[in-house]
């Protein structure tokens, strides 16, 4: 037996592991490219941004264009348009998680009438092609009084649940039962089982949820863009769109903005990589937990 | 008790949606035989369920009703939504609408250009990933090719359209180095603008599916490879004999996630800047023309853009439903 796994692994290593590893960093590296390009141009000066032959690594790295992007208000709105982003990101991610924690934990956990009729329904309504869902979407919100304003978009990402309200569900699934009997039986209620019991083995799903909500919040485009007129209340994923137009308006130098763009597209870049880098280890749960919908 | 009902659930979500809609029509009908069990759940589910049916239920239903009226943003009496009604005609303008043949041509050719390269790519990159031995490597290419799926899109975009640039660009200096006399100028020029956008989408989206092809990988029982190899079987052959027809549900999710892009909008937006769709509208996909009639143009035509995207709603259905039919029949 040890030989055979011996020549597993063998075999699994024979079509050269020096060649494998070499096409994949290949292919990380040109992965890379585009976000080093970045972020490495933003901290050239401008001196460097006019070389006929550009490097990738900066000589000397300079902070100015950051500066640049956050002091001149009137040139830029940059600073404005990252404090809308994390307003609506982190409102939408508290309410997803309030609400597909509590009704995962129902779907998942208690016994009502017509729960299943209700799961096969959102089941059902994911099939259904949302003709038209983002002029209906408009109208609604025009209705409401929620265009042009950020609470409604608050309320809007949140209420596409299906998928966070699938991973809470599962992960509910997998508490432990004997817990909870133990807990009926010293006279708990539904709230002491959910708060008390079930909740802190479920915090690894709410994490899942919270960081999906959250990069997709921050990212989001398509909504964003029809559902706010007035470039003050844009997310940041708007107006890196728009700035060539106001660079090339605003200054003398197309470079000079070349600079600042590219810290602009940095600065919105940097918190959906960094909450990738340090939760990456949630992705995979998340992925396969959440895409199983067919 | 309560542990067994969801799993049954669960067991008729994998069976696929017949299945589904039988077990809804069998719960619809014994629904009032049911107890009422624990009335806490309806308060649990209340928030959840009340801003789904605000915000997702009812645009549905809005705008399947939208795509059979003449409704126009900017003209109110068009907005009734009975009287808005117009039955067929906006389906029969459509039948006529050059621009928007021309723009769902340039959907499938931009769906033609990305899906197959991107299903093959992520699928090599996969396999290659799970053949790395030592584990921190392979979690390292493995969060490395997932990154630009977290980026935002309209960054991604405006980072490759600064590659892209003819002059200051650094593709073309890269390009120049390596001897190309005159590199294309990407987006300004017609026969490139569309190429020069399914390159950032592939790079944007590979990483998804790769992850998902390796999770495949890694529950694919490894006794089945020690099998073939006693049998004798070499690495070739086990991908073609074992590795692929167990990935057959991960091939059946991307192809479902990949029809998608029929209707991509965002990539040539963000690129583009604008509803223009590129140099001489080379790159104007089906998905920007409808924005364009929707929010853009004239009245704001929300119903006959309502239309279009009911169209290519149902286009994506029988896409899924071809997908699903060709995976099950070759699997038995």
């Amino acid at each position: 037996m040890a030989s055979l796994s011996q020549t597993i692994k063998r075999n699994l290593k024979r079509p050269d592991a020096w060649i494998i590893n070499a096409s994949l960093i290949f292919i990380c590296a040109v992965c890379l490219l585009p976000v080093i390009w970045t972020v490495s141009s933003s901290l050239k000066d401008r001196q460097e941004l006019y070389m006929a032959t550009p490097s990738l690594i900066p000589k000397n790295p300079t902070l100015g264009n950051y500066r640049w992007m956050f002091t001149r208000a009137d040139m830029s709105r940059i600073p404005l348009n990252l404090w809308n982003s994390i307003k609506l990101s982190i409102g939408a991610v508290i309410i997803q998680s309030i609400t597909a924690t509590m009704a995962g934990f129902a779907f998942a956990r208690l016994d009502f009438r017509g729960r299943d009729l209700l799961f096969y329904i959102l089941i059902m309504l994911m099939f259904i092609p949302r003709a038209g869902g983002l002029m209906a979407t408009y109208e609604l919100m025009s209705f409401l009084g929620l265009r042009n304003s950020h609470l409604g978009l608050i309320l809007l990402y949140p209420s596409g649940i299906s998928v966070a309200l699938f991973i809470m569900r599962q992960t509910f699934l997998s508490v432990p039962h004997e817990l909870e009997e133990a807990a009926i039986i010293d006279g708990a209620g539904t709230w002491r089982i959910f708060l008390n019991v079930d909740l802190p083995f479920a915090q690894g799903g709410v994490v899942v949820v919270a960081i999906f909500e959250f990069i997709y919040v921050w990212g989001e485009y398509l909504i964003a863009l029809t559902l706010l007129d007035f470039p003050e209340l844009e997310t940041v994923s708007i107006a890196v769109t728009k700035l060539s137009g106001w660079s090339a308006h605003f200054t003398s130098s197309v470079l000079a903005g070349y600079g600042t763009e590219c810290a602009a597209y940095t600065m919105a870049m940097l918190p959906v990589i960094l909450v990738f880098v340090l939760m990456q280890k949630w992705f995979v749960r998340g992925l396969t937990e959440g895409t199983i919908k067919m | 008790m309560a542990e067994r009902r969801p799993q049954r659930v669960d067991e008729v979500r994998s069976e696929g949606k017949a299945a589904v809609v039988g077990a809804f029509i069998q719960e619809l009908v014994s629904l009032r035989q049911q107890k009422w069990g624990n009335l806490w759940g309806y308060f649990f589910i209340a928030p959840a369920i009340i801003m789904y049916i605000v915000f997702q239920g009812y645009p549905i239903i809005r705008g399947f009703f939208m795509a059979f009226s003449d409704y126009r943003w900017l003209i109110p009496e068009t907005q009734g939504f009975i009287s808005g009604l117009n039955g067929v005609a906006n389906w029969i303008e459509m039948l006529h609408d050059d621009t928007f043949w021309r723009s769902f041509g340039i959907a499938l050719k931009f769906t033609a250009l990305f899906l197959p390269f991107t299903v093959v790519f992520s699928l090599f990159v996969a396999v290659m990933i799970s053949k790395v031995q030592n584990r921190t490597a392979a979690s390292v290419y493995r969060v490395i090719a997932y990154m630009p799926v977290v980026l935002p899109v309209s960054v991604a975009m405006m980072v490759w359209a600064k590659l892209y640039d003819p002059t200051f660009g650094y593709l073309n200096v890269m390009l120049q180095n390596l001897g190309v006399q005159n590199p294309p100028n990407w987006l300004g020029s017609p026969d490139w603008a569309l190429y020069a956008m399914t390159i950032p989408t592939i790079w944007k989206r590979f990483g998804y599916w790769t992850l998902l092809f390796l999770i495949g990988i890694y529950n694919i029982n490894t006794e089945v490879y020690e099998a073939a190899l006693v049998d004798g079987a070499n690495g070739w052959q086990q991908f073609l004999y074992i590795t692929l027809p167990l990935l057959k549900p991960t091939f059946t999710l991307i192809l479902i996630l990949g029809s998608g892009v029929i209707s991509a909008t965002v990539e040539s937006m963000a690129l583009f800047q604008g509803t223009s769709g590129g140099p001489a509208e080379s790159a104007l996909t089906a998905g920007v023309y409808l924005y364009r009639t929707a929010f853009i143009h004239g009245d704001m035509r929300m119903g006959y853009a309502a239309t279009m995207s009911l169209f290519l709603g149902i286009i994506n259905i029988i896409i899924t439903g071809i997908v699903f039919k060709t995976m099950r029949t070759e699997r038995a």
